[in-house]
């Protein structure tokens, strides 16, 4: 456990970048953008992660003391929470640029494309 | 009993992310990338990060894998695969896995998982769990944070929504939307389908509203609630046709709200600026609100997220599945 998330994290973004370069279908590079993305966002949480700790938000209004052991950390849950929605953002533009290029070349591949371009009058 | 289910997650989370990747079809693989982003919240929920785990569940498993059905409904779902192309795929391959090795190199360096005294959860972390609720009266700590203590932070994010929605609808915009008057009634209109659509929204919008207003006492928040509040828009959009959707938030006052979620979040933060404050320093306001000041600015600010994501997903949402057009969806 002490390192298995910290690994985890790193595969998933080795996965997401081998995704994004490899494939060839630009939906696909989209799903390893998000891929990436997921392991970031575990990467930061392993870290704010407190062994035995609670959710972070106080127990009966923070009666009998506040100790900072005993809740998970907030700020790296913060971060993680806009990155998130901040993502899905992202996500969508990218959604719209290959809808665009569908238009245009009526592919999603890579290869595709770049045929149609060099020979626009095909 | 509890680490061993989490490490059966950790293990099957990659396993799921290689199998979206690997579907030659690619509705599936949508569909797949869904499970993925469910099973990563469950193995956030499990390391204490309720508020991520439920944005997740919202925003990744939810709104995202409508956005690619969105896209993938009106294009295609079929991969075209050329296996004779093996040079680019060894090259990435082998800068992946090199990218992969260094940083594993660098695992055995890091804290250990769940050390409560990390350089990560010392410092400020530890003043945020400490003082917040004796500042601010808000015993969820992420949305102190998020509203509070990070604000500038939060408002820009949130002004990152709207840029992203202003650049979709430039990137789709038609110049002379295409002529058509057809009614409501869709071709594969499915009579159950209206009807618990009908039935189902009213507790969605709801229930994003709760979000909303009770994020300052349980997981929750602007981001969540907002991207909840979408999804109802969403679904009218998806079942009840787009016409019935534009009338109930047509597409120039979504714009409009989009940037009003905004100025309410910075506008409520100038506002200390005249009182000799910082910029969104809520303490201005105890003249207003007495000692909830802090409180009752952060579910104002909240409600401006709400406002800009709510907006901002029904709006990709309607440029996606229309192309633009705004005229038919799915």
């Amino acid at each position: 456990m002490t390192t298995l998330s910290y690994s985890v994290a790193i595969i998933l973004m080795t996965m997401g970048l081998w995704a994004m370069l490899s494939k060839k279908n630009l939906i696909k590079k989209l799903m390893g953008l998000a891929i990436f993305q997921t392991g970031i966002i575990l990467f930061f949480i392993s870290m704010g992660a407190k062994e035995g700790a609670t959710i972070p938000i106080l127990d009966h209004h923070g009666y009998g003391g506040i100790y900072s052991d005993d809740y998970a950390n907030p700020l790296t849950q913060i971060l993680m929470l806009t990155a998130i929605v901040v993502g899905v953002a992202t996500l969508g533009l990218g959604l719209a640029l290959a809808r665009k290029i569908y238009a245009h070349y009526g592919s999603f591949n890579e290869d595709d494309i770049l045929a149609n371009l060099r020979e626009p009058n095909e | 009993m509890l680490i061993a289910i989490e490490v059966g997650l950790l293990i099957l989370v990659p396993c799921v992310a290689f199998v979206a990747l690997w579907l030659r079809d690619l509705m599936s693989a949508v569909i797949v990338l869904g499970a993925y982003s469910f099973l990563m919240c469950l193995v956030w929920t499990g390391m204490g990060a309720v508020d991520v785990a439920f944005t997740e569940a919202a925003v990744g498993a939810g709104v995202s894998t409508v956005f690619f059905i969105a896209v993938l409904f009106n294009t295609t779902r079929n991969i075209t695969f050329n296996p004779l192309d093996v040079s680019s795929k060894l090259v990435a391959l082998v800068a992946c896995l090199g990218f992969g090795y260094v940083l594993l190199q660098g695992v055995s360096d890091l804290p250990d998982w769940g050390d409560p005294y990390s350089p990560v959860n010392a410092g400020v972390s530890t003043y945020y769990i400490e003082n917040a609720y004796a500042d601010t009266h808000v015993p969820n700590l992420v949305t102190t944070v998020l509203a509070d203590y990070r604000s500038v932070d939060t408002m820009l994010e949130t002004t990152v929504v709207l840029i992203a929605l202003l650049g979709i609808f430039m990137i789709l915009k038609k110049d002379r939307p295409a002529q058509s008057d057809s009614s409501d009634t869709q071709a594969h209109d499915s009579l159950i389908i209206r009807l618990s659509a009908r039935f189902i929204a009213p507790f969605i919008q709801l229930f994003g509203l709760y979000v909303v207003a009770h994020g300052h006492h349980s997981p929750g928040g602007g981001f969540q609630g907002g991207v909840i509040l979408g999804t109802g828009l969403i679904l009218m959009a998806m079942s009840m046709g787009m016409a019935s959707a534009k009338r109930l938030l047509s597409i120039p006052r979504m714009i409009i709200l989009a940037a009003v979620g905004v100025l309410i979040y910075a506008g409520w933060g100038a506002v200390p600026l005249v009182y000799n404050g910082y910029f969104l320093d809520y303490s201005v306001w105890e003249s207003v609100f007495g000692s909830m000041a802090r409180s009752h600015s952060m579910l104002i600010v909240e409600i401006g997220v709400a406002l800009t994501v709510m907006c901002g997903m029904y709006g990709i949402y309607m440029s996606l599945v229309s192309d633009g057009g705004m005229q038919e969806g799915l």
